[in-house]
């Protein structure tokens, strides 16, 4: 169990992290989305007490992290795992680490079995790829058979039996009643694994729900629509089911009802439709239009539209999908 | 009475954080990286080879040189591996850090012993006590080497009130010094080439830019400060001054466990506030 309560991080003028509140839950995966500089690793870093927080806290099982009198056993993180390049064995290098807290050579090569890495167990770690040295990174923070697992970019440089194999491990972690806690930037990818997804922008939370909620929410297919009697042609389609936006001076957006239905209904009562025009969003489409107002580093071309949209946390769910679709003209 | 308290025996047997567990890993660590035992190797060959070189070449042609000074030779025979090591050992103290901060492993390290300083102090104390035993090695192994080549010379030390052999443990206490200070400016500078610079820039450049700017002013305040620099008052901390002048041995090393306080309690500080 993680809870974070208004945690911030600031450098200088810059807010890395921006007052969020957040619990990670044991027993299921969480994952932690959010573009490249949403401040995903400062989080995580906080948490394990690697950076300090501007405000705000962050604990692990009801105690800050330093706290803890076995901390490798409270949590296991992988974190920045591309900056391994040292002289020493993988061997020596988990071996060093179990010793602070007494975990021996048996643990040790019980998580290089795990991992898959006997073969290079004794190389030395300089010369890994970064698949091996991201098992490796895997392979530490099993190392205290912690309680809680955070791993930053945990399938970033795997092949897809690696992505696999760490999907498998973090759901099988998570079913032995563990707190999982992934990041990562590519949402197909947590659609995947995680259970419940945490979903950053420029430091902020935009979204906080179960998977499913927001497959279900951002995957329903909406209907744009222009009439020049627009207010006529709403009285007449809302219904239960049905949600009726106006988006614009004479333009609807419609989810509930198939561009088929609202065509016939508007020839039935011979009100003019200028466009009908169904717009599906995928899963990462849904993912960038949460996120498009808060990415850190636009690959230029279409600017923010405005936060409005991005950061309301209700944006999640699903209703903003035209305005994406806006952007992307 | 204590009957009531509830025994768990299995969190005896858990892993857990211990200060036996930092130490046991921060010598896991010194010994797993080849520059260390590189390092040490090299100061005890160069030590035994220029003490075999000094006590096989020295000649008095024939006469014999006072009493004070042969046990002075002696010496300076037998330490001055310790004058050549302490540029090895400045670079592989600053090393021991700096090399965790551009590899990542401090991640790791501060991860596992989240409260800091712990683990700066195991890592210290190991590298205090492996490179004191590296020392001892290199003194009385020259001493060996040395003083039966100065006997059949003429040269015989004296061993009767114990400063010889006082005067060789300060110099292996020395180098040990050496890499702990070398361990703080790595912390404080967290970058190999600018803790190494730091490091042999205090020991080799600092004596020699203060002693220039002396020859050069004729300022007071140059010569005045010569005796208080690092690696000068390592120097006196094992070599007996001849004269009445400059500071004693006791005094000497004062001056260099100040300049390693500061040094260490630094990092320290540094360590224990900034981000990792």
């Amino acid at each position: 169990m993680i809870r974070a309560e208004g945690l911030a991080k600031r450098y200088g003028s810059k807010i890395a992290v921006d007052d969020i509140t957040f619990t990670v839950r044991p027993g299921v995966v969480t994952g932690f989305l959010g573009p490249n500089g949403a401040g995903k690793s400062t989080t995580m870093r906080m948490i394990v007490g690697l950076d300090r927080p501007s405000a705000g806290t962050v604990t692990v099982n009801g105690r800050a992290y330093a706290q803890h009198a076995a901390p490798l056993r409270e949590v296991g993180a992988l974190l920045d795992a591309k900056a391994i390049h040292t002289g020493r064995s993988a061997y020596n290098r988990l071996l060093a680490m179990g010793a602070t807290h007494g975990i021996g050579k048996a643990r040790v090569r019980e998580v290089i079995a795990l991992t898959g890495l006997e073969s290079v167990a004794n190389k030395r770690v300089g010369g890994f790829s970064l698949g091996m040295g991201q098992r490796l990174g895997i392979a530490a923070a099993l190392l205290g058979d912690p309680a809680t697992l955070i791993l930053d970019e945990p399938v970033n440089g795997l092949d897809p039996e690696g992505v696999m194999w760490v999907r498998n491990l973090a759901r099988h972690l998570a079913s032995e009643g563990r707190t999982i806690f992934l990041s990562s930037h590519l949402m197909s990818e947590m659609a995947l694994t995680a259970d419940h997804l945490i979903v950053l922008g420029r430091g902020r939370i935009l979204a906080d729900a179960p998977v499913a909620e927001i497959l279900a929410a951002s995957t329903r297919t909406s209907v744009r629509l222009r009439s020049p009697q627009a207010d006529r042609l709403a009285a007449l389609l809302r219904g239960p089911d049905v949600t009726v936006t106006p988006t614009e001076q004479g333009a609807l957006s419609v989810t509930g009802l198939t561009a088929a239905d609202i065509g016939d209904a508007a020839a039935g009562a011979g009100i003019p439709l200028h466009e009908l025009t169904p717009v599906a969003a995928s899963l990462e489409e849904a993912y960038m239009e949460l996120t498009q107002d808060d990415v850190e580093y636009h690959a230029g071309g279409a600017g923010p539209t405005g936060r409005a949209a991005g950061s309301d946390p209700a944006a999640a769910t699903g209703t903003g999908t035209t305005e994406y679709q806006e952007v992307a003209r | 009475m204590s009957a009531t308290m509830t025994a768990r025996p299995s969190a005896a047997s858990l892993p857990r954080l211990s200060a036996v567990g930092i130490l046991r890993s921060e010598w896991i660590k010194l010994r797993s990286v080849r520059s260390t035992v590189w390092s040490y190797a090299i100061i005890v060959v160069v030590s035994f080879a220029i003490a075999l070189l000094l006590a096989a070449t020295i000649d008095f042609d024939g006469a014999a040189p006072p009493a004070e000074m042969q046990t002075s030779i002696v010496l300076q025979a037998s330490t001055f591996g310790i004058y050549f090591g302490q540029l090895i050992v400045g670079v592989l103290g600053v090393l021991t850090i700096s090399g965790e901060y551009s590899t990542g492993m401090i991640r790791s390290t501060l991860t596992a012993v989240p409260k800091r300083l712990p683990a700066l102090a195991a890592k210290a104390l190991v590298l205090f006590v492996t490179t004191f035993v590296v020392g001892l090695i290199s003194v009385f192994g020259s001493l060996l080497i040395a003083s039966p080549l100065l006997a059949a010379s003429g040269v015989e030390a004296d061993y009767g009130d114990g400063a010889l052999i006082g005067n060789l443990l300060l110099a292996a206490l020395y180098l040990a010094l050496v890499a702990v200070f070398a361990l703080g400016l790595g912390t404080i500078l967290r970058s190999s080439a600018g803790g190494i610079a730091a490091s042999l820039g205090t020991i080799l450049l600092l004596p020699t830019i203060v002693s220039l700017i002396a020859a050069l002013t004729q300022a007071e305040w140059a010569n005045d400060l010569m005796p208080y620099l690092f690696a000068n008052a390592g120097t006196g901390m094992y070599t007996p001054s001849l004269g009445g002048e400059g500071l004693d041995q006791g005094q000497n090393t004062l001056v260099v466990l100040a300049w390693v306080a500061v040094s260490l309690v630094g990092g320290a500080l540094l360590l224990k506030r900034r981000d990792a």
